[in-house]
């Protein structure tokens, strides 16, 4: 371990005072720690070594509590992820929150880990983690890329640039994207507000940013649209055991069906993406349609059309198409 | 980095500790409270060892920085004893032998209790859903469930408190594993301790040299010592085989793998901890990988080892009759290659102990599988004499054969001895992983033939073994390959060879089978597959071709007695006919998912392929009247300290409770050889059994009675009876006879019978075999490429079941790691070591497994018994691909069969793309 400084901060006014003074050393590394199970894995790693780290647990009362609107459901950055996926409203009405929830991680993470961190997890990308591996853009900007030829079993498809092919891998952003979910971000000037989908960046040339934060921002919370889709949703994980693991390929879908006509959908796709992955053209395909197994296959190819594999990763597009096929189907089936 | 002063409650006692924020809670509770309860198995919240409770709630200690504990009440496995007694839920896991090595056990007890105190009465699925986090090695998760729904319950565990050989009496070790006082490896350490960790080579092939360490030192007060190749007393090598030890301790100049100690940090932990690996002066120069056999056997490849040509370290070859007339003349024959790959043993513990200095002498306490080999081994290194190492087996968590070779106990032993400081070492996950052996990655080719009666006519085989960076066990798989491949059938003609070729991957060592299950994966599926081609059930193929009493195995062997294959598929033909029909019923109706059952056979030679592998066992008397056990026979989770103490209370007609047992201490107990290839029971078992013997005719003899006598112990009186006469002996009026104040002593030595193998292979590689059959009823969704193991059955003649619990328990190990091989675990040197992307199965993988235990009595075994360990595990692989080929067609030839991988194999059978 290196020489980090630890901070709790328990009021907004502390946090305040944390993000001013971060202003003035915007070189220095600072994060958050929420429920470290990210955090405190990469520090052991010595992939992150942040300078000074503000421990943000202390904000729960501000920014740990599920709370419902008319039309949407608010998701506190703080609350954790067991508590999102066992509350009896989520399960009803948003299904595919919980589902991708629940399928995360294992029981003692869940209790551990906030929704906030969990949209900022890191990618699992071995090159990344595992600083003995000398080339990773995304660690060591410029260094080149060691899993373009290396082991890229698990690595995106979508996404994808010259620089960078890791890929995302929570669960709980698709939902969000699937959702059109709005982030809440407060920084030293205030509060803004972004389409969930906007907050994450594809890798691009510069694969060490991940998201639009700016130093010293902070997530405070989520906004859930309810719509006519949102029950009828779900989240489909294909991963290689039972529990306990990351996606290979994931589906977060919802869909309004009424009159057996598809009216809306949302797709948003898991394990082969760079970032949280909507998959708009496929959605255009299948609105106005009727829910059969022939629109289903059709919008899945086109959903993986701009896949971009190597020779690791080339199943996912099958494997993508097929997976994304199954989760339409068992919507479609679904008894709202 | 300042501290800071923490406080929060442990175990409803407040607690304060002064300390960097930053630290975990996991490591707080271990070294700073002495709350060793709480294990720690990877430190990245992969396997759950060490889950607590944060209010109520179960986390991973490991990644909850202690600062966060703050004002929160922490519960660890010490806090579940009330008022001395076990929880119900402890209490539930000894009695149904919930836990074997014990090292998950806190964290599954710590889930299983955040799940009891919200859910009283929980589903099976709830159990599974709120364990998913702990994993598990040895159990297979069976009786770990069991153990939780049954609180919900009132029915009891069918425990027997008897200890008589057949009863199910729980381990008798069991008590420590559910409270958290056993003690691992890393559990226990003496106050002065230094800390050494090794610098490792991050390249999987290099020279190296080092740059000048007086600047690490300048800036690390704290270091006190860097050990190289050049501080080593004695011989800097070590290997399994005396006449071809090639691993260094520390690599000299030449990094023969990713993850070789090039030398080893020592100096007080927050020192140690704080050392980055690239502070370290190394300066290196890669050189390109030999990478996979193929690799290795290319005309141009380098030379790894001078006295290795080709990189071949050993060939292996049985012989028997004209295999290629053989193949010729039969109706069919088939042929293919099959691929497996490197398997980790996944222990929970990894390696860790201390060394120490007394005197002359060295002592080490440190997980083991094998104490007596590690003094002899370290004695060379030494430079010492064998009697001045002492080695204490901790408690193992979990070895499989990972723990046969020495580890951490060279590098804690020279430090120790020269700082004359004690000197203690952990492994990291990663460093676990990285350094220590694999199974060995098999490429097979192989033939089958048969009549079209369905008689088998030949099978010829060639397995190359990768044996990674050094030998380790790889002559060991070369010879016991070629006894097995043609598994337990009878086959007129065969032809095996073997190979163990040395590359630049992670050395491959003992795994249990030895290489039988990779073989057995080929086998297995070819037979299969003649059956279809001959239109015959797979089933009752294996029955017609089954080794039986009087039949002569390919090394020539007849075999008199104990053959119990065919019971064990008699027992599980019921469940066959039944579950092909449900499966069939099931298939009509479905869209996408498709259930199959299979079925594999194994066999497995118990000990050491030809080469002696005698074990001795005492029996002491005390003054007192109460029997010591001295037994070298070390329990690696697998039981036998309870197999011991049930063989020795019934042999000697005395109860258990004035049995105390000795155990693995290389001062105080004879040598019982190693724990591995299945031979405690039967070996040392019947070393026991002679040694009782021993005993009760020395006392018979004491008291001048002959056969048939009887005798009885009341504290100090001894009572002997030969009907007749009645004789009272007073013990503490005798002399004391052996070192430990024992008046009598009993000793039994046992070698099994074996001859050597010729040229060809033919001789008595084994004095008796063990037998397994399994059923996996599997469902393949086609489209997905996903396979759910639904169902087991799992048969094993094990000759007498000394603990039925414990046999029962192995079957339900071996089948998960089997379950794993098959489908999900796929060591990638350099690239998964770590839980996360390397996986075993978790509880949520393991299906109900039924049991059938064959007791087809074994004359040479105690009691009739032989062995279970790793019979357990070899069909199990081979049942769950034949299962999916009989749901899908899809043939898997490469292991494991991960959802990308049957995706293609289903496409290939041209089947399903017309759904498509
Ligand atoms: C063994 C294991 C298995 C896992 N499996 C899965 C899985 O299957 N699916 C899945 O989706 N995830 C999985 N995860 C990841 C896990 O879900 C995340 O680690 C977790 O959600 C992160 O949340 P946290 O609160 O612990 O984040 P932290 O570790 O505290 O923080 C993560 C990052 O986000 C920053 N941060 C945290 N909160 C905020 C905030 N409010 N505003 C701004 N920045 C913030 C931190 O500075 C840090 O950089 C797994 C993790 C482990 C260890
Ligand atoms: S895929 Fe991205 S994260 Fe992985 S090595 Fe390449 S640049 Fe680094
Ligand atoms: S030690 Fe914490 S999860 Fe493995
Ligand atoms: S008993 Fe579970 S890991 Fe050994």
């Amino acid at each position: 371990m290196y020489p980090f400084g630890y901070q709790r901060i328990d009021t907004p006014q502390a946090l305040k005072a944390a993000q001013q003074r971060q202003r003035g050393e915007a070189d220095k590394a600072v994060s958050y720690l929420a429920g470290g199970t990210t955090l405190l894995d990469l520090m052991k790693l010595g992939t992150l070594a942040p300078a000074e780290i503000l421990d943000i647990n202390g904000l729960a009362h501000d920014y740990g509590d599920i709370s419902w609107a008319d039309d949407e459901l608010r998701l506190g950055a703080l609350v954790r992820m067991s508590a999102a996926a066992d509350h009896p409203r989520i399960r009803s009405d948003f299904p595919v929150i919980a589902q991708s929830l629940d399928l995360a991680a294992s029981p003692q993470i869940r209790n551990m880990a906030s929704l906030g961190g969990n949209v900022l997890q890191r990618t699992r990308c071995n090159y990344f983690r595992q600083t003995g591996w000398t080339a990773c853009n995304k660690r060591q900007p410029g260094s080149g890329c060691a899993a373009m030829e290396g082991v890229n079993r698990k690595h995106a498809i979508l996404g994808v640039s010259d620089h960078c092919i890791a890929a995302y891998p929570g669960d709980f952003g698709q939902a969000l994207v699937a959702l059109e979910a709005r982030v809440d971000i407060l920084g030293f000037h205030g509060t803004r507000t972004l389409p969930f989908h906007q907050l994450h960046l594809a890798p691009g040339s510069e694969p060490e940013r991940e998201t639009v934060l700016l130093p010293g921002e902070l997530i405070t919370g989520f906004h859930v649209p309810i719509g006519p889709w949102t029950r009828r949703s779900l989240y489909l994980k294909i991963r290689d055991r039972e529990s306990y693991e990351f996606a290979l390929v994931s589906a977060a879908v919802a869909m309004h069906l009424d009159d057996n006509v598809i009216r809306d959908v949302r797709i948003a796709l898991g394990g082969v993406a760079t970032k949280p992955w909507r998959a708009h053209e496929a959605e255009q395909q299948l609105i106005g349609r009727r829910p059969d197994l022939p629109a289903f296959e059709a919008a899945s190819k086109v959903a993986f059309a701009a896949a971009v594999t190597r020779p690791g990763n080339r199943y996912k597009v099958d494997l993508g198409q097929q997976t994304l096929t199954r989760a339409l189907l068992q919507l479609a089936e679904m008894e709202v | 980095m300042t501290q800071q002063s923490i406080r929060f409650t442990v175990n409803d006692t407040p607690a304060e500790v002064s300390v960097d924020p930053l630290r975990r809670l996991a490591d707080v509770l271990r070294e700073d409270l002495g709350l060793t309860g709480t294990k720690i198995g990877c430190n990245a919240g992969d396997c759950g060892a060490c889950t607590v409770l944060v209010d109520g709630r179960q986390s991973c200690a490991c990644l909850v920085p202690i600062g966060q504990a703050a004002g929160h009440a922490i519960v660890t496995v010490e806090g579940l004893v009330a008022k001395g007694q076990l929880s119900q839920l402890q209490q539930a896991f000894q009695d149904h032998g919930a836990a074997q090595c014990g090292i998950c056990t806190p964290g599954m007890l710590m889930a299983a209790s955040d799940l009891l105190a919200q859910t009283p009465s929980p589903s099976e699925q709830d159990v599974l859903d709120a364990l998913g986090g702990v994993l598990c090695r040895c159990t297979g998760y069976r009786k770990i469930v069991d153990a939780v729904l049954s609180l919900g319950k009132t029915t009891a565990a069918p425990v027997s408190r008897n200890a008589v050989v057949g009863a199910r009496l729980p381990k008798v070790d069991g008590l420590a594993k559910m409270t958290g006082a056993e003690r691992y490896g890393a559990d226990s350490w003496p106050a002065d301790s230094l800390v050494l960790r090794a610098i490792r080579s991050p390249h999987h092939h290099a020279r190296f040299g080092f740059g000048d360490f007086a600047a690490l030192f300048a800036a690390h007060p704290g270091l006190v010592k860097i050990l190289t190749a050049a501080d080593i007393p004695g011989q800097n090598v070590f290997g399994i085989y005396p006449t071809g030890k090639d691993q260094p301790v520390f690599a000299e100049g030449y990094a023969r793998f990713r993850g070789e100690a090039i030398c080893a940090l020592v100096g007080d932990a927050a020192t140690i901890a704080a050392i980055r690996d690239d502070e370290v002066p190394v300066e290196w120069e890669t050189l390109s990988p030999l990478q996979g056999v193929e690799a290795a056997l290319s005309p141009h490849a380098a030379q790894l080892h001078e006295t290795a040509k080709g990189n071949v370290l050993i060939e292996g070859r049985l012989a028997r009759g004209d295999v290629d007339a053989a193949i010729t003349k039969a109706d069919i024959r088939l042929s293919d290659n099959f691929q497996t790959s490197f398997v980790e043993h996944a222990y929970i513990e990894p390696e860790a102990g201390y060394a120490r200095r007394v005197g002359d002498r060295l002592e080490i306490f440190a997980t083991t599988q094998t104490p007596y080999m590690d003094r002899d081994e370290v004695a060379l290194i030494m430079g010492l004499r064998q009697e001045q190492i002492r080695i204490i087996p901790s408690a193992v968590g979990g070895g499989f054969g990972g723990k046969l070779d020495l580890s951490l106990q060279p590098m804690i032993g020279v430090a120790a001895w020269l700082l004359n400081r004690p000197v203690r070492c952990t492994y990291s996950r990663p460093e676990s992983m990285a350094s220590t052996t694999k199974r060995h990655p098999a490429s097979i080719a192989i033939t089958v033939a048969a009549t079209k009666e369905g008689r088998l006519s030949a099978v010829r085989f060639h397995g190359d073994y990768n044996t990674g960076a050094y030998a380790s066990w790889g002559p060991t798989v070369a010879n016991r390959v070629p006894v097995h491949a043609m598994g337990p059938y009878h086959v007129p003609a065969v032809y095996c060879t073997t190979r163990a070729i040395y590359t630049n991957d992670t050395p491959a060592g003992a795994f249990r089978g030895f290489g039988v299950p990779q073989a057995a994966i080929a086998l297995e599926t070819m037979l299969d597959d003649l059956a279809e081609k001959l239109d015959l059930c797979p089933f009752e193929f294996r029955y017609l071709n089954a080794l039986d009493k009087g039949s002569v195995t390919a090394s020539g062997q007849r075999l008199d007695a104990s053959v119990g294959l065919r019971a064990c598929l008699d027992a599980l033909r019921p469940q066959w006919e039944r579950l092909r029909l449900e499966a069939a019923d099931f298939n009509e109706t479905s869209r996408h998912l498709r259930r199959g059952v299979g079925v594999g056979c194994g066999w497995y030679g118990i000990g050491n392929t030809s080469l002696p592998n005698p074990s001795i066992m005492r029996i002491g008397l005390k003054r007192d009247g109460c029997i010591t056990l001295y037994s070298g026979a070390l329990d690696i989770g697998q039981g036998s300290n309870t197999i011991m103490m049930q063989i020795c209370a019934d042999a000697l007609g005395v109860p258990l409770s004035i049995i105390d047992l000795v155990t693995g201490d290389t001062d105080l107990t004879p040598d019982a050889g190693k724990t591995s290839a299945s031979r405690q029971t039967f070996v040392s078992g019947a070393a026991l059994r002679l040694a009782a013997d021993d005993l009760r005719g020395q006392i018979l003899r004491l008291a001048n009675v002959g056969e048939p006598g009887r005798f009885a112990l009341d504290g100090r009186t001894l009572r002997v009876s030969d009907g007749v006469t009645d004789q009272v002996i007073d013990l503490a009026r005798l002399p004391a006879a052996g070192e430990n104040g024992d008046v009598l002593v009993g000793e039994g030595r046992f070698d099994p019978p074996t001859t050597p193998l010729d040229a060809d292979g033919q001789g008595i590689p084994y004095a008796t075999y063990s037998f397994s059959a399994q059923l996996a009823l599997v469902e393949v969704d086609i489209e997905l490429g996903t396979t759910k193991v639904l169902r087991i059955a799992a048969a094993a003649d094990v000759g007498k079941a000394i603990n039925p619990t414990q046999v029962e328990g192995q079957l339900h190990g071996g089948v998960a790691q089997g379950l794993g091989l098959a489908l999900m675990e796929e060591y990638i040197p350099g690239r998964t070591e770590n839980l996360h992307d390397y996986l075993i199965p978790t509880i949520g993988d393991v299906p109900p497994i039924d049991t059938y235990i064959i007791e087809d009595e074994e004359p040479l075994g105690p009691f009739g018994a032989k062995g279970i360990g790793e019979p357990a595990l070899v069909p199990t692989a081979p049942a769950i691909l034949n299962a999916i080929r009989h749901a899908t067609g899809a043939r898997v030839t490469r292991v494991p069969a991960t959802p990308d991988r049957l995706r293609a194999a289903l496409r290939a059978t041209g089947r399903y793309e017309a759904a498509k």
